[in-house]
């Protein structure tokens, strides 16, 4: 019974989950509308160049370069090495696997190795520098926690635990062909799988959406065209007042209420 | 990478006593506000929350993205002075954000104070009116923020939210309601500034034998001047200056009595103060049919 939860159930769920969840912020975002012109300058003055903004922002962060050169460090091993992680277990859901997937195996495998280090920075760092502590929520330890767990729990299926991979790649292929079938495999591999649907629960409810927010920043993706009109879609027109200028009546009755009110 | 000034440890509390002065009744209603603090104040702040979120993208997503990275934490200036933990940026925003989880997410209903939820309560009020306004909105923490999250829109967003609810300082809403009466913010009346002007021009001729204008309400000039604060009555050599570049250029010019200043505090406001004073710079380039604003600040 859990095993048909957590194979069978457990991951069209989640995918539902999160498919649905970040759409929905996508939209919620994408609905509501920017005001003002709020761009963080320099910034560039073509749609080209905020593209290239946006792409650099997100492979190499440097903003945070600029500010905290060991965050900076430690984010992005963390974020490469997610990336490689993640696109070496395409073998698992694609065949025949691509050259390209092949071709990344053993990269893929050594990042699998390394990626528990930067997030184990990343938790100390989040403990050691009391700044960060201050503001740091269930939420936030959560998200490396789970990572972390993840992350672990791979690797020692990969090292010490060895699944049957024939076994959890016809699973895969099952559940995308929308057929799924309940595989034998160690139960350090189900806490994994397990691990990972949940981390795909909690992740559009989550700050980790922070991963597709930087492409809708209103100071990140706006142009510095300065020359042309901004305009709001939700202005309203404020009273107009033809001549609120002072005449001289209205200056000296003011000029002896004030001085009425200094006698008291 | 070596900060070039110390960063301080936290002190929790440092400047919590340092609150700005309440607005007084008769400059909130001169800015069309509450005249005090309403009744149901709770209601009308989480009313224009709601509408605040609506109606600006960024506060919504700032809301959501922010990792709690600490990269803008040691970028503010007010941390950097005081070590008030609540003067960092993200904790900072935090005092905004707590009050949207718990009213406006679902994971801040279910799990309330365990998500950073918290309720909308006295104590977080006087909280948000401390550090909201220890915030310059500087913008400097966007600059570090791997989100290019604002700091300055958050804050904006919960002066709007307090003011709605009658809730504003007396520095920021007595400018704007001198702006409203006198058409500066320093509170100049009309005849003092027509006074001054001539006394410039006076002061000119006696000086360096110049024959020059200070041209007051002229109606048909070409340009609008509206120089920057204090132009007029501080830094003088500024506005002599102004007088002998358009005397130079053969351009005719003239102030306004109705708007005689460039500086907007209805940024610390509101929005509809925000464009309120802006726009009256329109309106008195429309009364004096001049072709061209030139405006300092």
């Amino acid at each position: 019974m859990a095993e048909k939860f957590l194979f069978i159930l457990l991951p069209y769920l989640s995918a539902a989950v999160f498919l649905i969840g970040v759409l929905y912020r996508f939209w919620v975002w994408g609905r509501t509308p920017v005001p003002l012109r709020i761009v963080t300058t320099p910034a560039p003055r073509t749609r080209g160049g905020v593209i290239w903004r946006l792409i650099g922002d997100a492979l190499w962060f440097p903003s945070l370069f600029k500010g905290d050169r060991f965050l900076w460090a430690a984010g992005l091993a963390f974020h490469i090495l997610l990336w490689l992680v993640l696109l070496r277990h395409l073998r698992y859901f694609l065949y025949p696997v691509p050259g390209w997937v092949e071709g990344i195996q053993t990269l893929g495998l050594y990042a699998g190795y390394l990626i528990p280090i930067p997030l184990a920075l990343l938790f100390a760092r989040r403990l050691a520098d009391e700044k960060v502590l201050y503001v740091s929520i269930l939420g936030d330890y959560f998200s490396l926690f789970l990572l972390l767990a993840i992350t672990l729990s791979g690797t020692l299926l990969r090292v010490f635990f060895r699944t049957y991979l024939v076994e959890v790649k016809a699973y895969a292929l099952s559940l995308v062909h929308l057929q799924p079938v309940i595989p034998q495999v160690h139960w350090l591999f189900e806490l994994h799988f397990f691990l990972v649907m949940l981390l795909l629960i909690y992740f559009p409810f989550s700050n980790l959406m922070h991963s597709g927010g930087l492409f809708w920043s209103p100071t990140r993706n706006q142009r510095a065209n300065f020359e042309t009109r901004f305009v709001n879609p939700w202005d309203f027109p404020v009273a107009y007042n033809p001549r609120n200028l002072w005449p001289p009546e209205k200056y000296h009755q003011a000029l002896a209420e004030s001085k009425e009110g200094k006698k008291e | 990478m070596r900060a070039p000034f110390p960063i301080p440890a936290l002190r929790v509390g440092a400047s919590q006593h340092q609150r700005c002065h309440p607005a007084k009744q008769k400059d909130m209603v001169k800015v069309n506000l509450p005249p005090e603090r309403a009744k149901d104040w709770k209601e009308a702040m989480l009313k224009k929350m709601a509408e605040v979120l609506d109606k600006y993208r960024s506060v919504r997503l700032f809301m959501d993205i922010c990792v709690k990275c600490g990269a803008c934490a040691d970028k503010c200036q007010f941390f950097l002075g005081t070590g008030d933990p609540k003067n960092m940026p993200m904790a900072r925003a935090d005092l905004f954000r707590k009050v949207y989880k718990r009213y406006f997410t679902l994971g801040g209903k279910i799990w309330g104070r365990a998500n950073g939820a918290e309720e909308l309560t006295e104590s977080v009020l006087q909280d948000w009116y401390t550090y909201f306004y220890q915030c310059s909105e500087c913008r400097r923490c966007s600059v570090f923020c791997p989100y290019g999250i604002d700091t300055a829109e958050i804050t904006m967003a919960a002066r709007e939210v307090m003011a709605a609810a009658g809730i504003a300082t007396k520095y920021v809403t007595e400018v704007v309601a001198k702006v409203y009466d006198t058409g500066n913010n320093l509170g100049i009346w009309p005849p003092a500034w027509k006074d001054n002007c001539s006394f410039l021009e006076e002061d000119l001729k006696d000086t360096e034998g110049l024959d020059l204008k200070f041209p007051v309400d002229e109606v048909g000039a070409e340009v609008l001047l509206v120089p920057p604060s204090a132009d007029n009555f501080v830094n003088t050599n500024t506005m002599i200056g102004y007088a002998k570049m358009f005397h130079a250029a053969g351009i005719s010019w003239t102030t306004s009595t109705y708007c005689n200043e460039g500086g907007n505090f209805g940024l610390f406001l509101d929005y509809a103060n925000l464009k309120k004073v802006n726009n009256r710079i329109l309106e008195a380039a429309r009364d004096l049919k001049v072709k061209k604003i030139y405006w300092g600040e």
